[in-house]
C-alpha cells in the first residue's frame, strides 16, 4: 500500500495496520486458516492419518455417528395444505408471556394486541401460518397444551432463575411425544452487573442442556423498551421460528385434533330460557390436524367427555395463505390474522354467514350521523350504514334464525305416512303420492349434493340448511326412501333384485321405480357411471354418516308399528324387515361362493374358448395388454405418466408416451418402460429433495407439498434406506394421483376431512358448565378416537416413579394419568416381573426402579406415552409429576398375583406324618390343596395329604361336639416338632379395582382444584385418624430364656456294646486329697536367691508400669479437652449455616406464595 | 361407558363379517331375528361353532343367546391367538367356512396362531382348503404379510356327510397391512390344481383330471393337476371327491375354483336312507364342469375370482392409510354385501368404477389404518 502511494507521487499518511487488539487477533486468525486451508489443498496426502489404529477408530466412529443419526423414515400423510403451527408459550407466572405474544403478533401483523385471549392465527410467511397459544399455569392446562403444541417457548425468567413449571412443562412434552422446545430468557435487564450476567446466562444454558440436549437452543431477550422486547430481538426470534422444521410425532399423525380458536353456544334459545341448566349443543371451529377425520369418528373434548361428532362442515380458511404469486415476502393485505377468541380478526365466516366485525375505536362514522349531518356524501353512506346498522341489531345470528326456520318438504309428517303403509299391508292406491315424495326426494338431494360440494362457498344461498337440520332432512329422506323401496318389492315382487341374485347389476331393469329417479339423477350429473355402481352397492351416497342410527330408528320404528297388529302374516313380516336398497332375505346364507352357477357355457365349442384366448399367454398379448391398459390410461397416466411439473426446480417431466395403444405388441414392454421411468422420475425427486433439504433458505419452506421434510442427505447410499424412502415417497405418489381423480365430494366421503382445513363440528348434548365456566384463556383441545380406543379395559404399563417426586407411590392409591387426549383418575396396582414370567403385586412402587402398573380405564394404544400426577393444586411447591410411564398391553384379565402364607401348627405328630390344624378352615379347603408343598420355619420340607380323617387324632366327638374341619394330613422329609410352625406359600389373584374418574376440569370454575377420589393418606389427615398398627408386626426385644438341658442317659444296652474306654466310669468322690497334693515344698538356697530376684523384678515392672498409665490418662484428658472444644466450634458454625438457609428457603417460599395469588 | 352400547344388527346373514369386523374393531353387537320366521329358529350349529372358535381365539370375550337362538350379544375382547388350539368345525358347513374369518383375525391377534381345525375339509358350498392354499395365500402376501409364517398342512380329507379331516394351520401375526395397488390381472400363465379322491376308486381322480385338461388344452399347454389319492385314516369318514384348480398369471394373481361330489348331509340323508343312495355326479363331468367354471372366472377378469373378493375388499379396508386399488370382475352378492358391512363397521367406503371396455370393476378405498393393538411391545 504504501509503494502504491509512493507511485502516485503525491504521499499521504500510510495505513498503519493493527497490530494489537481485536481486529488485528482476527486478522491474524483468518491469515492463519487461509494458510492452513491452502496447504491442505497443495499436499492432501501430508495430512492422511499416520496411525493405522486411530484412522480405523475414527472411521467406526464416524460409521457409527451416521447410523444414529438415521431414523425410520416416517409417511407423512398430509396432502393438503399444512395447518398452522401451534407455538405454546410457556412459563411461570409474571415471566411476560403475553408480552411475548403481543409482541410477536405486532411483529407479524403491525397490530397492537389488547390482551391476549384464545389461540392467534397469523400468517408468518408465504408458505407458513402460525398460531400462538398462551399456556395456562394449572397443570391441567399444561397437560393440554403439550398434547397440540408444535413448538413450545419455555419462557425463563433469568433474574430468578429455572422454576418448577418449566421442568415440568418439559416431561410432559417428553412423554407426550417431544415437539420441538426453544427456551427465552427474560428480565435480563435485572442484571447491573455484565460478569454476573454472562455467567447467569452461561449456568442456565447449560442447565437447560442437560435436560434437553446439548445445543438446545435458548434464546435471551434484554429488557423491555417502551414496554415491548427490542425490535431487533423480537425479529431475531421471529426468524428462529420461521426456519423451525416439526417432525411427524407418532400419536399426532395417527389421530385427528383440532385447537379450538372458535366456540359458540348454538342452543335454541328457548330451551334455554326453560331450563337454563339443559344440555347444550355447541360448535367447535379450528383447523384440523393430525390426520384426516372421518364423519363417524368419535372425538374426546379435554376436561369434557367423550362426544359424537353431530356434523362436521369444511368452512373456508379464515386466515388463507397468500396466493403463490412469485414474489418476495408478503404484502401487507396478506398478513393476516385470526383470532376470534381474542375479539380480533375483522371477518368471521361461517357455515352460512359472515359476520364483520368492527373495532370500536374505527367506527365514527355513527357519531356524524347522531349529530345530523346531511351532506350529500353522508347521505349516501347512509344506505350502507343502515344497511350495516340493521345487520348489527339484528339479536340473533343468522345461523340461529336458520336453525329456528324449517324447509319443510312433505305436507304431513312421516310416521304418519309410514303407518299408512305398513298398517294397511298392501297399498296400491296412492301412486301419485309417491311420485310427488320422490320429486321431493330429488329436490333434497340437490340440497344435499350442494351442501357437500360447495361448502358454504355460495353464502347468499338461503336453502342451505344448519347441521341439525341437514341431518334431519336426511333422516326423512331415508324413511321416504325406505318405504318407496319397500312399495318397489311390494310391486314387483318378481324382481331379480330382491331375490339376491344380482347376475345383472348393471342392467336398469328389476329396480322399478328407483330406476326412475335415478335416471333423472343420471341425468343431471351425467359425469360419471360409477355413482350408479356405488349408489347400487352403498345406497344413498349422502346417507353415510349416519346410517347405523338411522337403520336403529328405522328398526324401532318398524317395531312400533308392528305393535299396531298383534298377529300378521309371516310373509309381510318378512317384507317389513326388508332395509332399502339391501333387499333380499334377512338370513340368507353365508357363502363366499356364489352357490348358483348359472348355465355354463359349452367351453368346447371354438367360437366360445376363442373369446377369451386373449386372456391366456398362448393369445395375442397386445391384446391383453390392452385390457390393462384401459383403465391405467384413464386414471394413471394422466397424474404419474403425464406431463408435471416439479414446483422447486421449475423441471418439467414430459411423458414420452405419445405413441398409440393400437401397437400393443410393443405396448406392454413399453409400459415396463414407462414405469420404470416413473419409479426413477421419482427417486430422483426424493434424492433432490433431500438434497434440496439441506440447503434450504430460511425463509421459505416450500417443500411442504412434496413432504420431503424428513428426508436427510447422507453421506454414504445406504441401500436400504434409500430404499425404505423411495418407497414412501411412492406410495404418496399413488395416494396423491389416486386421490386428486375423485371429485370433490366422493373424495370427503372416501378419505374424510384432510388436514389443514378449517371445520365446525357441531357437538350436541354438552353439559352446560362447560358454557358457563368457558374460559378463551384455557384452549380447547378436540382429539380424534382411534380405532378401539373408546372402551373401556385394563391397561398394563412400564411406569416409573419421577426421580424428584419425594415419595415412592403406593398400590391402589388414586393417580391422575393422561393418556393420549384423556385425563382421568385411576388406581393402579404396581406389579413386577418375576423371573418365571409372574406378575406380582408390589405394595409400593420400587424406588429408583420401573415397574408394572395395571389400571383400568379407556384404553389406548400401546406404545402411548402416560403421565402421572397426583395433586393438581397450583400451590404446591414441589414437583407434581409423579410418574411416567408408557402402555404395554392392553388385557382384559388382569393377571396380577400376590404371596399369601397359610400358617398352621400340628396338632399330632406321628413318625414323618403329622396333623396340621389352623391351617385350613374346611375339609373343601384341605382338598383345594391337596399335593402342595409346605415347609417349617426351621426348613423341613413336606406336602399337604388330604384331609384327616376323624379316627387318627381328630377324636372331638369322643370329647363331645362337632368334628373339628379343615384339619390336614401332611407328611414331611423328617419327624416335626409340635413347637414347629409350618406354612404354606400360595399366591392369589389380586382384583385390580374398576375403577376410573374422567377430569372434568372444564365444567368447573377453572381457579378451583378438581377433587376427585382421594388418597388414604389424605382422608387419614382429614379425619384426624392415625395409621392402624398391627401389635404383632411390632419389633419387640427378643427374650430367650437360658435352655436347660436334661442330664445325658445311655442307654444301658448301648453302655455294654461301647469299649471300655467311652463307658461311663463310675469313680466316688474322694473327701481328702492325694498325698502328692498334700505335701510342703522346701528351697535350695540358690533357689531362694533366684526367686526373690525375680520378685524384686517383678515388683520393679509394675512400678514402671503404673507410672506410664498415670501420664497416658494425662495425655487422654487433654486430647479429650481440646476435641471438646473443637466440637463446639463446629456446632457453633453449623447452627449458623442452617440459619442462613433456612431464611433463604423461606424467602423462595414466600416468593412463589406471592405469584400464586399473582 | 359403564353401560355397553351394542350395535344393533338384524338377520344372520354376513354373521361371519359382522363378527369378524366387531371383533377388528371392538365393537359390541346385537344381532336380532337370527331364522326367527325358520321351522327351527335360532342360530345354526356351524354358527355357534364359529362362535365357539371367535371365544377360543378371544380373552374376555362376551357371547350371549337368548332361549330360541335367535337374539345374540357379542362383545367381543382382545384377540390372543396362541398355538395349541384345537377347533371341532362340526359337519354342517365346511371349514373353508370358519378359515376365512379366522385368517384375518390370526393376522391381527397378539400371538402367533396355530389350531387345528376338524370338520369338512371340502365341501362344494365353501371354498376348499386346497384353494386356501392355493389362492388365499398368495393374496395375503400382496398386503404384506410374510409367507414363512403361513402354512396349511392337510392332514386327512373329509368329506360330507360325515366329515372327518383334519387340518393344521399356522398364522403370522402382522402390526399392520400394506396397501396395494393391484390392478394388473395379466395373462394366465398355466393351470394347476388337485383332484383328491377319499374313500373311492383312484380312478375316479384320474378321470376328473382327464376331463379337464381336456378343456384346458386347447387354450393352454402348460396344464398339471395332480391327484391326491387319500385312503384309511387320511380318507376322513365318508367318501366323495372333488378338484381344485388355479390359473396362475403373468401378474401373478390366482384364479380359484373348485367343488366336491359327495352325498347330502344331515336330515336330507336320512330320507335318503330308505331309497337308494343317490346318483353321485360322474366324475368326467365333474372336471369337464369345473374346468368350465374356471374359464368363466377368467372371462370375468380381475385379480381374484369372485369367491375371493370379499377378502379381497376386507384387506383393503383393513390396509393403513393409504389408497388401495383392485380390478375385479363382476361384482358377486358375497362381495357386495360385505363391501355394505366394511361400510358400516370400518367407516370406510369404496370408490366403484367399472371399466366398461372389460367388464371388469375398479374399486379404490383409503384403507382403514387398522393396526394390531394386541401386540405386546417390548
Amino acid at each position: 500500500m504504501a509503494m502504491d502511494s509512493g507511485a502516485d507521487g503525491q504521499s499521504h499518511k500510510a495505513h498503519r495496520s493493527r497490530h494489537s487488539g481485536a481486529s488485528a487477533k482476527k486478522k491474524t486468525k483468518a491469515k492463519n486458516k487461509d494458510q492452513n486451508s491452502d496447504q491442505k489443498q497443495q499436499n492432501p496426502k501430508a495430512f492422511a492419518f499416520r496411525s493405522n489404529a486411530k484412522a480405523k477408530r475414527l472411521q467406526s466412529r464416524a460409521v457409527e455417528k451416521e447410523q444414529r443419526r438415521l431414523h425410520l423414515p416416517v409417511i407423512d400423510r398430509s396432502y393438503g395444505e399444512l395447518p398452522p403451527f401451534v407455538v405454546v408459550v410457556q412459563g411461570p407466572p409474571q415471566v411476560g408471556k403475553s408480552l411475548l405474544i403481543k409482541t410477536l403478533v405486532k411483529h407479524y401483523t403491525k397490530h397492537n394486541l389488547p390482551d391476549v385471549r384464545g389461540p392467534i392465527t397469523i400468517v408468518s410467511g408465504k408458505q407458513r401460518r402460525l398460531q400462538f397459544v398462551e399456556c395456562p399455569n394449572d397443570i391441567n392446562g399444561m397437560i393440554d397444551a403439550a398434547k397440540f403444541a408444535d413448538l413450545a417457548l419455555l419462557l425463563i425468567d433469568g433474574s430468578y432463575g429455572f422454576e418448577m413449571e418449566t421442568f415440568e412443562f418439559l416431561n410432559i412434552l417428553q412423554v407426550h411425544g417431544f415437539p420441538k422446545v426453544m427456551g427465552v430468557l427474560t428480565h435480563l435487564d435485572k442484571f447491573k452487573d455484565v460478569k454476573k450476567l454472562k455467567k447467569t446466562k452461561q449456568r442456565l444454558k447449560h442447565r437447560f442442556w442437560t435436560e434437553i440436549y446439548d445445543g438446545a437452543k435458548l434464546f435471551y431477550l434484554s429488557g423491555l423498551i417502551h414496554g415491548k422486547y427490542p425490535k431487533r430481538e423480537v425479529h431475531n426470534l421471529a426468524r428462529f421460528i420461521s426456519v423451525m422444521k416439526f417432525p411427524p410425532l407418532s400419536w399426532r399423525t395417527s389421530h385427528p385434533y383440532l385447537l379450538v380458536d372458535r366456540f359458540e353456544d348454538v342452543t335454541p334459545p328457548e330451551r334455554v330460557q326453560m331450563n337454563s341448566k339443559c344440555d347444550r349443543n355447541v360448535t367447535l371451529y379450528g383447523y384440523l390436524r393430525g390426520c384426516n377425520l372421518k364423519k363417524g369418528t368419535k372425538v374426546h373434548i379435554a376436561g369434557v367427555g367423550d362426544f359424537s361428532l353431530a356434523g362436521v362442515t369444511g368452512l373456508s380458511d379464515p386466515c388463507p395463505l397468500p396466493s403463490a404469486a412469485k414474489k418476495k415476502g408478503l404484502r401487507d393485505k396478506e398478513k393476516l390474522f385470526y383470532a376470534p377468541m381474542s375479539g380480533l380478526g375483522d371477518l368471521l365466516y361461517d357455515k352460512d354467514a359472515v359476520y364483520i366485525n368492527i373495532n370500536d375505536q374505527f367506527v365514527q362514522y355513527s357519531k356524524v350521523d347522531e349529530m345530523g349531518g346531511t351532506t350529500n356524501k353522508e347521505n349516501k353512506r347512509d344506505v350502507g350504514e343502515d344497511l350495516v346498522k340493521s345487520l348489527q341489531a339484528v339479536k340473533s345470528p343468522i345461523d340461529e334464525k336458520l336453525e329456528k326456520t324449517k324447509i319443510s318438504l312433505f305436507s304431513h309428517n312421516g310416521r304418519k305416512r309410514r303407518k299408512a303403509i305398513f298398517g294397511d299391508g298392501v297399498d296400491h292406491s296412492n301412486l301419485k303420492s309417491t311420485d310427488e315424495e320422490n320429486e321431493g326426494d330429488e329436490d333434497d338431494d340437490s340440497d344435499n349434493d350442494n351442501d357437500e360440494g360447495e361448502n358454504d362457498r355460495s353464502n347468499e344461498d338461503n336453502e342451505s340448511c344448519s347441521g341439525s337440520e341437514f341431518s334431519d332432512g336426511d333422516e326423512e329422506d331415508l324413511k321416504s326412501e325406505d318405504d318407496r323401496s319397500n312399495e318397489d318389492n311390494e310391486s314387483c315382487s318378481g324382481s331379480e333384485f330382491s331375490d339376491g341374485d344380482e347376475e345383472d347389476l348393471k342392467s336398469e331393469d328389476g329396480m322399478g321405480n328407483i330406476s326412475k329417479w335415478r335416471a333423472s339423477l343420471v341425468e343431471r350429473a351425467s359425469k360419471k357411471q360409477n355413482i350408479n355402481l356405488m349408489q347400487l352397492v352403498y345406497g344413498k351416497s349422502a346417507s353415510t354418516s349416519n346410517t347405523s342410527a338411522n337403520e336403529v330408528k328405522d328398526d324401532s320404528e318398524n317395531e312400533e308399528s308392528d305393535e299396531d297388529e298383534f298377529f300378521k302374516p309371516k310373509g309381510q313380516r318378512a317384507k317389513n324387515s326388508i332395509e332399502g336398497l339391501g333387499g333380499g332375505n334377512i338370513n340368507t346364507e353365508d357363502c363366499s361362493k356364489s352357490t348358483k352357477i348359472s348355465e355354463l357355457k359349452n367351453w368346447k365349442e371354438e367360437e366360445v374358448y376363442e373369446s377369451i384366448r386373449d386372456r391366456f399367454v398362448t393369445g395375442d398379448w397386445s391384446k391383453g395388454a390392452l385390457r390393462n391398459q384401459m383403465s391405467e390410461a384413464k386414471t394413471e397416466e394422466d397424474d404419474i405418466d403425464g406431463d408435471f411439473e416439479d414446483l422447486e426446480t421449475g423441471e418439467k417431466y414430459e411423458s414420452h408416451q405419445k405413441d398409440d395403444s393400437s401397437n400393443g405388441g410393443i405396448q406392454k414392454e413399453d409400459d415396463d418402460a414407462i414405469e420404470e421411468r416413473r419409479l426413477k422420475k421419482l427417486a430422483l425427486r426424493a434424492k433432490f429433495d433431500a438434497h434440496y433439504d439441506g440447503s434450504e433458505s430460511p425463509e421459505e419452506e416450500t417443500d411442504v407439498q412434496n413432504g420431503g421434510k424428513f428426508h436427510r442427505s447422507q453421506a454414504n447410499d445406504s441401500g436400504y434406506y434409500d430404499k425404505l424412502k423411495e418407497e414412501i415417497e411412492l406410495q404418496k405418489q399413488i395416494n396423491i394421483a389416486e386421490l386428486d381423480d375423485l371429485d370433490e365430494t366422493t373424495r370427503l366421503e372416501i378419505e374424510g376431512f384432510r388436514t389443514g382445513m378449517y371445520l365446525r363440528l357441531e357437538v350436541h348434548d354438552v353439559p352446560f358448565e362447560m358454557i358457563e365456566y368457558f374460559d378463551p384463556c384455557h384452549p380447547i383441545l378436540v382429539g380424534g378416537i382411534g380405532l378401539g380406543e373408546e372402551n373401556v379395559g385394563y391397561m398394563q404399563t412400564r411406569l416409573k416413579r419421577h426421580r424428584w417426586h419425594k415419595k415412592v407411590l403406593k398400590t391402589r392409591d388414586p393417580i391422575i394419568v393422561s393418556i393420549g387426549w384423556r385425563r382421568y383418575q385411576t388406581t393402579p396396582v404396581y406389579a413386577i416381573e418375576d423371573q418365571n414370567g409372574r406378575h406380582r403385586m408390589l405394595k409400593y412402587t420400587p424406588e429408583h426402579m420401573h415397574c408394572l402398573a395395571m389400571f383400568w380405564g379407556p384404553l389406548a394404544p400401546p406404545k402411548t406415552g402416560v403421565l402421572a400426577v397426583q395433586n393438581l393444586s397450583n400451590n404446591q411447591a414441589a414437583f407434581r409429576i409423579i410418574a411416567t410411564a408408557y402402555v404395554l398391553e392392553f388385557n382384559h384379565a388382569a393377571r396380577i398375583v400376590k404371596k399369601i402364607k397359610l400358617v398352621g401348627y400340628p396338632c399330632k405328630i406321628f413318625k414323618k406324618t403329622a396333623l396340621i390344624k389352623d391351617m385350613f378352615t374346611s375339609d373343601l379347603e384341605v382338598a383345594r390343596f391337596e399335593g402342595a408343598a409346605i415347609r417349617t420355619v426351621s426348613g423341613i420340607r413336606g406336602q399337604v395329604k388330604k384331609a384327616a380323617k376323624e379316627e387318627i387324632g381328630n377324636q372331638p366327638k369322643k370329647k363331645g361336639g362337632q368334628a373339628r374341619e379343615g384339619i390336614a394330613r401332611c407328611t414331611f422329609e423328617d419327624r416335626i416338632l409340635m413347637s414347629d410352625i409350618v406354612f404354606l406359600r400360595a399366591w392369589t389373584q389380586v382384583e385390580v379395582p374398576h375403577f376410573y374418574n374422567a377430569l372434568t376440569t372444564s365444567l368447573q370454575p377453572r381457579q378451583k382444584t378438581w377433587q376427585g377420589m382421594k388418597t388414604v393418606a389424605e382422608l387419614r389427615r382429614e379425619h384426624n385418624l392415625s395409621i392402624p398398627v398391627n401389635k404383632d408386626s411390632l419389633y419387640k426385644p427378643i427374650e430367650r430364656k437360658p435352655r436347660k438341658f436334661n442330664p445325658l442317659v445311655i442307654p444301658k444296652a448301648l453302655q455294654a456294646d461301647l469299649p471300655f474306654e467311652s463307658k461311663p466310669k463310675n469313680i466316688p468322690h474322694r473327701k481328702r486329697p492325694l498325698l502328692e497334693d498334700r505335701r510342703a515344698v522346701v528351697m535350695e538356697p540358690h533357689e531362694r536367691k533366684v526367686h526373690a530376684l525375680v520378685q524384686h523384678l517383678q515388683l520393679i515392672r509394675n512400678d514402671k508400669m503404673k507410672k506410664r498409665k498415670i501420664k497416658e490418662e494425662e495425655k487422654r484428658k487433654e486430647v479429650e479437652a481440646q476435641r471438646a472444644k473443637d466440637e463446639q466450634v463446629l456446632r457453633k458454625r453449623r447452627r449458623e449455616e442452617r440459619q442462613e438457609r433456612y431464611r433463604e428457603q423461606d424467602k423462595l417460599k414466600k416468593k412463589i406464595r406471592r405469584h400464586v395469588e399473582a | 361407558m359403564g353401560k355397553i352400547t351394542y350395535k344393533r344388527l338384524k338377520g344372520s346373514q354376513n354373521m361371519r363379517q359382522r363378527l369378524l369386523l366387531a371383533t377388528l374393531k371392538s365393537t359390541p353387537v346385537l344381532i336380532e331375528d337370527i331364522h326367527a320366521d325358520d321351522t327351527l329358529p335360532g342360530l345354526r350349529p356351524h354358527e355357534i361353532s364359529l362362535l365357539r372358535l371367535f371365544e377360543k381365539l378371544t380373552d374376555d370375550c362376551l357371547i350371549e343367546i337368548n332361549e330360541t337362538g335367535t337374539k345374540l350379544k357379542y362383545k367381543p375382547g382382545i384377540i390372543v391367538g396362541g398355538s395349541h388350539l384345537v377347533h371341532d368345525c362340526g359337519v354342517s358347513r365346511a371349514i373353508g367356512y370358519f378359515l376365512e374369518p379366522l385368517i384375518l383375525l390370526g393376522l391381527f391377534a397378539r400371538k402367533t396362531l396355530v389350531i387345528i381345525l376338524k370338520g369338512i375339509t371340502n365341501d362344494s358350498k365353501d371354498p376348499s382348503v386346497d384353494t386356501f392354499r392355493s389362492t388365499t395365500f398368495p393374496l395375503l402376501k400382496r398386503f404384506g404379510v410374510p409367507s414363512e409364517g403361513l402354512k396349511l398342512e392337510i392332514k386327512s380329507r373329509g368329506v360330507s356327510p360325515h366329515g372327518g379331516g383334519e387340518v393344521h394351520l399356522a398364522i403370522p401375526t402382522v402390526q399392520h397391512l400394506t396397501a396395494t395397488m393391484w390392478t394388473d390381472e395379466g395373462m394366465v400363465k398355466r393351470i394347476r390344481g388337485e383332484a383328491f379322491t377319499t374313500r373311492v376308486s383312484v380312478q375316479l381322480g384320474n378321470e376328473m383330471i382327464y376331463a379337464a385338461r381336456g378343456i384346458f388344452n386347447r387354450l393352454l399347454p402348460d396344464v398339471y393337476i395332480a391327484s391326491d389319492y387319500r385312503k384309511r385314516s387320511e380318507a376322513g369318514n365318508s367318501s366323495g371327491y372333488g378338484i381344485s384348480l388355479v390359473a396362475e398369471t403373468t401378474s401373478g394373481c390366482c384364479i380359484s375354483a373348485d367343488t366336491t361330489v359327495s352325498y347330502p348331509r344331515g336330515d336330507e340323508e336320512e330320507d335318503i336312507e330308505g331309497e337308494e343312495k343317490k346318483e353321485l355326479i360322474p366324475a368326467a363331468d365333474v372336471g369337464e364342469k369345473l374346468a368350465s367354471v374356471l374359464l368363466e372366472e377368467i372371462e370375468k377378469g380381475g385379480v381374484v375370482d369372485s369367491t375371493h373378493q370379499g377378502l379381497l375388499f376386507l384387506l383393503c379396508a383393513l390396509c393403513v392409510n393409504d389408497v388401495s386399488k383392485v380390478r375385479v370382475g363382476k361384482l358377486s352378492p358375497y362381495g357386495i354385501e360385505t363391501l355394505r358391512e366394511i361400510r358400516d363397521f370400518l367407516d370406510v367406503q369404496f370408490v366403484i368404477k367399472p371399466d366398461p371396455s372389460t367388464g371388469t370393476v375398479i374399486l379404490k378405498c383409503w384403507g382403514s389404518g387398522m393396526k394390531n393393538l394386541s401386540r405386546k411391545t417390548t
